[in-house]
C-alpha cells in the first residue's frame, strides 16, 4: 500500500515535471484530440436527452419502467372482487376501460368508432383535407367547401380509476385541474379529458351528456380539465367511485378492466388471484402481472442509432489518438536519455512506463475537461435561444452520461495514445545510453 | 572482512556483430568499504563495460558478481532497479542533468524514483545536505544550462550521494573538465570513501588514479594490478 502510493506520488511528480516542460506539446495534443472527445460528448448527450424525451412520452402512455400491469378478465363479480381487494392500496390503480359516447344522444357521432380529431367522419382515414385513393395522396382542393361532419357527439374511451392513475402515467396537464383522488366522490362525475378529446368539445359545440355503452341511464359529467395522456384517439378519465354513484357495477358487463401496480405492491397481485379462485373464476390461476418495460423499448429504438453516431464519433477520435501517439512517440525519443538516467538512478522500467501512460491519460482527461465544459456552455447558449420556442427544450439539462462518455473518450484516447510510447520508454537500454 | 563487492571471471561478450568479440574474459574485481579503486586502460578496452556490468544496468554473461555475501550474478530487472537505487550511485562523464529542472530537483530525482517514499520537507532536507557535502548548496534554485561544468558535475555528484549508496560509480567524471575541476570533483568523490562508501573511478589521468588506495588496468579483457 504504501509502495504503491509512494509510486504514484512519485509517477506524478515525474509526469507533472515532464507536462509543465512542454506545455506547448501538451496544448498540442490536447488539441488534436479535442474534436474526437467533443464529437463523443455532444453525441452522447444529444442521445441521452432524445432517449429521456422518448422515455417520457413512451411512459406516458405504457407508465413508468417497471410498473406491473395485468388485465383483467371482465364481468362485474370479477371487478366487485378487484375493487374491495385495492381499496386503501394508494399504490395500485385498478380501471376500468369502456366505450362511451359524450353529446347529443341518438346522432351519428363526429368520430364513429372513436377516431382521432383528424380522422374524425372519415373512418380512420388520412388526416382531413387530404385524399387518397389508388393514385397515391394529395391535399383536397376543395377542403374548405367540404360539408363538416355530422351530429354533435363524439366517440371515445373512457377510463374510471380507483385511484390516481398520474403515479404511473405522468399525465402533463393542459388546463383546468387534475381529479382530486383524495376527497369524498362528488354527485356528479367529474372527467378531465385528454388533448383530443378536447379538440372536439372546442370545435363543436357538444352538450356534457356521456352515454357509457351497455349502460342504461346516461350522466352529465363536469368537465374539469384537459392532460397530455400521450393518446392520439379521444380519452376521458373519471373517478370510479363517482361513476357508480350513477350506475351499478353490474352495468359494466362489457368493460375491460386493467390493473397498475408499484413494484412494491406486487402481493396484492397473490391476494386477488387468490380470492378470485375462491370465488369460483377457474381462470384466474393464470393471472399474472407483468413488468411495464418502458425503458427496454426505448433503448431498442434508440440504441442502433446511438452506436451509428457514436461509432463516428469514434472514429474522429482516432485520428485524435493517432496525433497524439505521434506526439508522444516523439517525446519519448527526445527523453531517451532521461528514462535512461532515471532507470540508473533505480526508476522501475514499470514506473517510466506508467508516467509516460499517465501524461497521455491526463492529456486526456484535460481534453474531457475542456469538451464537457464546451459542451454543456453549448447546451445551455442552444437553451437560452430554444426557450422561446418550446417548452419541453427549455429545461434540457446537461445529461451525465454524456459526461462520463466524455471521460471515458479521453481515458480511451490517452491510454491508446500512451501505450507505446509508454513501452517503448521502459525499453530504453541505459548501458547504451549512458556510455561515455 | 567481507568486500563491498566481488567479481569473479566476469566476461561480457558482444553480439549483434558477425562474430561475437569478448570484450571483458574473466575480470575479476574486489571493492572494499572506504577503498577508491582507479580503473585506467585505452579507450575501447571495456572500462564503461565493466562498469556498467558492476552498476547492474546490464549482466554478465559468465562469471559471478557478490554484494556483500548476496550473489547477484542473476537478477531480475526489478530487484536490480531497487538495488541500484539504494546500494549504488553513478557519475558519468557526461553530466547527465536534466535541463528544464533545478539542480534541487535533478538530485531529487534519485529520491523521486518510486523506491520508497519521503516527505517533502525530508526530501528536501536530504537533498539540501547532498549539495552542501559537495559545496554547491547555493545553487540550489538554478537549472543547470546556468552552472559551469564543475558545478553541473557537483550537482551529478551529490545526485549519486544523495540516498548514500554503499558503491559510488564514476565513469571519467573530469573528461570534460578542465585540470583544476577535476582535481576539485576527483577530491570531492575522494571524500565519499571516509565515510565507508567504495569507490570505482574510471579515468585517463594518471594523476587522479594515483590518489586512489588502488589503481588498476584493463587490458586485453582483464584487470590487473598497477604498483603506484
Ligand atoms: N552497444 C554497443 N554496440 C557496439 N559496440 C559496443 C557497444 N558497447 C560497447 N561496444 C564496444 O565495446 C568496446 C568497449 O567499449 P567501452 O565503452 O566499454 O570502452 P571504454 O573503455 O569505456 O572506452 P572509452 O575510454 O573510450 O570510454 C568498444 O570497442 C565498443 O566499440
Ligand atoms: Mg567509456
Amino acid at each position: 500500500m504504501i509502495r504503491l502510493s509512494g509510486r504514484l506520488r512519485s509517477a506524478l511528480i515525474i509526469g507533472g515535471q515532464g507536462m509543465r516542460a512542454r506545455k506547448l506539446r501538451t496544448f498540442l495534443s490536447i488539441l488534436s484530440l479535442f474534436l474526437g472527445v467533443l464529437a463523443v460528448v455532444v453525441v452522447q448527450a444529444g442521445a441521452e436527452t432524445a432517449r429521456a424525451a422518448a422515455l417520457s412520452n413512451v411512459e406516458l402512455s405504457m407508465g413508468k419502467d417497471g410498473t406491473l400491469e395485468t388485465f383483467l378478465p371482465g364481468g362485474s363479480k370479477t371487478i366487485e372482487i378487484a375493487l374491495d381487494t385495492v381499496k386503501d392500496r394508494p399504490n395500485v390503480v385498478l380501471s376500468l376501460d369502456m366505450q362511451a359516447t359524450v353529446g347529443e344522444p341518438g346522432v351519428t357521432t363526429l368520430n364513429p368508432g372513436g377516431a382521432p380529431f383528424e380522422h374524425a367522419g372519415r373512418g380512420g382515414g388520412p388526416p382531413a383535407g387530404i385524399i387518397c385513393d389508388f393514385q397515391g395522396c394529395w391535399e383536397d382542393p376543395n377542403a374548405a367547401a367540404r360539408p363538416k361532419p355530422q351530429g354533435k357527439a363524439v366517440e371515445m374511451r373512457v377510463m374510471a380509476m380507483s385511484a390516481d392513475v398520474r403515479q404511473f402515467r405522468e399525465f402533463r396537464l393542459i388546463s383546468g385541474e387534475w381529479l382530486n383522488f383524495s376527497g369524498s366522490p362528488g354527485l356528479s362525475p367529474r372527467i378531465v379529458l385528454n388533448k383530443d378529446a378536447a379538440k372536439f368539445f372546442s370545435t363543436y359545440q357538444i352538450p356534457a351528456e356521456m352515454q357509457i355503452s351497455g349502460a342504461t341511464a346516461n350522466l352529465t359529467p363536469r368537465i374539469v380539465g384537459v392532460v397530455d395522456d400521450g393518446m392520439m384517439e379521444p380519452r376521458a378519465y373519471l373517478r370510479m367511485d363517482e361513476l357508480f354513484n350513477w350506475l351499478q357495477p353490474g352495468a359494466l358487463a362489457n368493460a375491460s378492466a386493467q390493473m397498475l401496480l408499484a413494484p412494491e405492491a406486487a402481493d396484492v397481485m397473490q391476494i386477488l388471484k387468490t380470492r378470485l379462485v375462491a370465488a369460483g373464476d377457474k381462470h384466474a390461476e393464470g393471472l399474472n402481472a407483468h413488468p411495464v418495460q418502458s425503458a427496454e423499448m426505448v433503448e431498442d429504438q434508440l440504441s442502433l442509432l446511438r452506436w451509428v453516431f457514436l461509432g463516428m464519433a469514434g472514429l474522429v477520435l482516432l485520428i485524435g489518438v493517432a496525433g497524439i501517439l505521434n506526439v508522444g512517440l516523439a517525446t519519448v525519443g527526445e527523453r531517451i536519455e532521461e528514462f535512461a538516467l532515471r532507470r540508473a538512478v533505480g526508476t522501475p522500467r514499470t514506473l517510466l512506463a506508467g508516467i509516460v501512460l499517465a501524461e497521455t491519460l491526463l492529456t486526456g482527461l484535460l481534453t474531457a475537461a475542456a469538451a464537457i465544459g464546451c459542451a454543456a456552455l453549448g447546451l445551455r447558449f442552444a437553451r437560452g435561444f430554444l426557450a422561446g420556442q418550446s417548452a419541453s427544450l427549455a429545461d434540457i439539462s446537461f445529461p451525465w452520461q454524456a459526461g462520463v462518455a466524455g471521460i471515458i473518450a479521453g481515458l480511451i484516447a490517452g491510454l491508446l495514445g500512451g501505450l507505446i510510447p509508454a513501452i517503448r520508454a521502459a525499453r530504453i537500454p541505459i548501458a547504451t545510453v549512458m556510455r561515455a | 572482512m567481507t568486500p563491498l563487492i566481488q567479481l569473479t571471471g566476469v566476461t561480457k561478450i558482444l553480439k549483434g556483430q558477425k562474430t561475437p568479440r569478448t570484450i571483458l574474459d574473466g575480470v575479476d574485481l574486489t571493492v572494499h568499504s572506504g577503498e577508491g579503486v582507479a580503473v585506467l586502460g585505452r579507450s575501447g578496452s571495456g572500462k564503461s563495460t565493466l562498469l556498467s556490468l558492476v552498476g547492474l544496468f546490464d549482466r554478465a554473461d559468465d562469471g559471478q558478481y557478490l554484494l556483500g555475501e548476496r550473489d547477484i550474478t542473476r537478477l531480475p530487472e526489478r530487484k536490480a532497479a531497487a538495488l541500484r537505487s539504494a546500494e549504488f550511485g553513478f557519475v558519468f562523464q557526461r553530466f547527465f542533468l536534466l535541463k528544464h529542472l533545478t539542480a534541487a530537483q535533478n538530485v531529487a530525482m534519485a529520491l523521486v524514483n518510486g523506491q520508497g517514499w519521503l516527505p517533502r520537507r525530508k526530501r528536501r532536507a536530504k537533498v539540501l545536505s547532498a549539495l552542501d557535502r559537495v559545496g554547491v548548496a547555493h545553487l540550489a534554485k538554478h537549472k543547470p544550462p546556468k552552472l559551469s561544468g564543475g558545478e553541473q558535475q557537483r550537482v551529478a555528484i551529490a545526485r549519486a550521494l544523495v540516498r548514500e549508496p554503499k558503491m559510488l560509480l564514476a565513469d571519467e567524471p573530469t573528461g570534460a573538465l578542465d585540470t583544476e575541476t577535476g582535481n576539485l570533483v576527483i577530491d570531492v568523490l575522494h571524500s565519499a570513501t571516509k565515510d565507508g562508501c567504495g569507490l570505482v573511478l574510471v579515468t585517463h589521468d594518471w594523476e587522479h588514479a594515483s590518489r586512489m588506495e588502488r589503481v588498476l588496468r584493463l587490458e586485453d579483457g582483464q584487470l590487473r594490478e598497477v604498483a603506484v
